[in-house]
């Protein structure tokens, strides 16, 4: 099966100026993402994650390696179609209105007529952004608002991947919810996410697999749950046991010549109990 | 090749829509309140040198106004766009780069083409309502007066501002293709068309001096005689104002050399820019 992204020994060096030298942004990268899947680049502020992105969408010319979309070159037009992009921050010309951006954006991947139409309505729904919402000025949207009308441009050519980068920075908890649940709707209609974080919490709830990069060198790679898992570890959650009975559990342990490393009444995430305290209709 | 319009037009609407929405045709009321103003002056002079006063005025400050607009908006086209980084969203789409900067300049040049076109009707009006005014008047001539005011070689002056600021706007959309800086492209689009108002002077010089001249200052003035486009061809302008005759082939010329001149300048910024990092 062809690979939705392949990159092989992708190098990226940026020249500095006149006499400053060069810097390296990407080392030698290889990478491979397979259809339907959402993969993660995951790093801290400059490891690479934006450069990679931009590589494989074309933006950026490779020093040395190629990237791949769908069988296709990075960067040519085949390759492009195939793509969807939210960019990290809003970064969408601001005098349009939702809908005007989704046009400009379905337009410019080569839609039109009454299908582009029904295809902007669609969008908006999706998003969240139908009504009187969708017909506002961008620059009178929240930063949530902006990501999910961004999505949408994104989405507009029904691209068979999509690629975020950090979709989620600077969105509030609700909002960050919203998109994971997004990304996570996604892959359910078979589409690939490719999208890169540094917050590391959010990637658990909707990466299939990971890759760990700093300062352009991947460090880690692999399915979350094979890198996550403790396997000379397990952990049985209970609830209803006295003390006495606990007590005794951990004896019958401790005769077994294993070792209790860990105990505790299980606690929520802190997301998950703003989201609970939020009203109804804030969560949305 | 329908796929490839498209996306040019899309790209040339937006361009179009960001300078509407910015409010660039307030300039148009701004410019159409000076032309009113100034017209209420100097009626003590002869009709003849009351035209000759307007139309001086206003295409002076057609020309002032389309150079400001073409300059600020071609210089902001890409460095701006790469500034707010809007470029992303754009050039990662099926759009090839060349797409891009052909929509660009040509949302910048209908643009202008739309502020000169209403500056021009706004100046015939304006002459049409003096004309009307003065043949009031004891005695006037009201033949004379309207076939003054209503002049159509108006329309040549018209056109071949026109083509000069979309001749300054390609040369910003050269520089903006290399650089990053908006000053850096405004102060090199006004040094070259410094310099192209000298380019007769240039090429005069390379031609006449020949061999006696130093190999350096001979290439000099060879590539300026090359490169730069000679903007003494637009003084046509000034004779037309002036109430000369000017041939239609003439101004035809102009308008196919300034044609010419866009094409390759156009070329090479979508050279420049299709191996650009973003």
């Amino acid at each position: 099966m062809t690979a939705a992204v392949r990159t092989r020994g992708l190098r990226k060096e940026f020249a500095m100026g006149w006499f400053r030298g060069r810097v390296l942004a990407v080392e030698a990268l290889e990478m491979e993402v397979k259809p339907g899947e959402v993969f993660g680049l995951l790093g801290p502020n400059g490891s690479g994650k934006s450069t990679a992105m931009k590589m494989i969408l074309g933006l950026l010319r490779p020093t040395s390696g190629e990237a791949e979309v769908c069988g296709y070159r990075a960067g040519t037009m085949a390759a492009r179609r195939q793509i969807g992009f939210l960019p990290e921050n809003p970064y969408f010309p601001n005098f349009l209105s939702g809908a005007e951006l989704i046009r400009y954006y379905g337009k410019l991947s080569g839609m039109g007529g009454a299908s582009l139409e029904r295809r902007i309505r669609e969008l908006l729904d999706l998003v969240r952004l139908g009504g009187e919402a969708g017909h506002r000025r961008l620059r009178t949207y929240s930063k949530g608002m902006l990501q999910r009308a961004g999505l949408a441009g994104a989405l507009v050519g029904d691209p068979e991947i999509l690629m975020l980068d950090e979709p989620t920075a600077g969105v509030d908890p609700a909002g960050s919810r919203e998109i994971r649940d997004l990304i996570l709707e996604l892959k359910q209609r078979g589409k690939t996410v490719l999208f890169s974080s540094h917050l590391l919490e959010q990637v658990e709830d909707v990466a299939d697999r990971v890759i760990i990069l700093h300062r352009g060198q991947k460090l880690r790679e692999g399915r979350l749950d094979e890198l996550l898992t403790r396997k000379n570890e397990w952990e049985i959650k209970v609830e209803g046991l006295p003390e006495n009975d606990r007590k005794e559990m951990r004896a019958w342990i401790e005769k077994r010549g294993a070792r209790v490393v860990g105990e505790g009444a299980p606690r929520e995430r802190l997301e998950d109990y703003f989201l609970r305290s939020l009203p109804e209709e804030k969560r949305r | 090749m329908r796929g490839c319009f498209r996306r040019i037009l899309a790209v040339a609407q937006n361009t179009f829509l960001e300078a509407v929405r910015q409010k660039v045709f307030a300039v148009l009321l701004i410019f159409a309140l000076v032309l009113l103003g100034g017209a209420s002056y100097f009626a003590e002079f002869s009709f003849q040198e009351q035209f000759k006063f307007l139309k001086d005025l206003s295409y002076a400050a057609i020309s002032l106004t389309g150079l400001l607009v073409g300059l600020l908006g071609a210089a902001q086209l890409i460095p701006g766009e790469i500034e707010r980084r809007t470029i992303l969203t754009a050039l990662c789409r099926p759009l090839r780069r060349w797409e891009f900067i052909a929509g660009k300049f040509l949302g910048l040049a209908g643009l202008l083409a739309g502020m000169v076109g209403i500056m021009a009707l706004t100046v015939w009006g304006l002459l049409g309502w003096k004309g009307l005014q003065l043949m009031g008047g004891e005695g006037a001539d009201s033949a004379a007066i309207w076939s003054e005011a209503m002049d159509p070689r108006l329309i040549q002056a018209g056109l071949l501002i026109g083509v000069k600021l979309v001749v300054v706007a390609a040369i910003a959309v050269f520089f903006s293709t290399v650089a990053t800086s908006t000053t850096f492209v405004i102060a090199m689009t006004l040094m070259v068309y410094l310099i192209g108002h000298l380019q007769s002077v240039a090429r005069e010089q390379w031609l006449e001096t020949g061999e006696a001249a130093h190999g350096v200052v001979r290439l000099f003035l060879a590539a300026v005689s090359f490169l730069v486009p000679d903007f003494n061809l637009y003084n046509l302008i000034d004779e037309i104002v002036a109430g000369n005759m000017v041939a239609w082939h003439s101004t035809l010329g102009v308008v196919g050399y300034s044609v010419v001149y866009v094409i390759i300048l156009l070329a090479a910024s979508a050279v420049v820019f299709e191996g650009r990092d973003i």
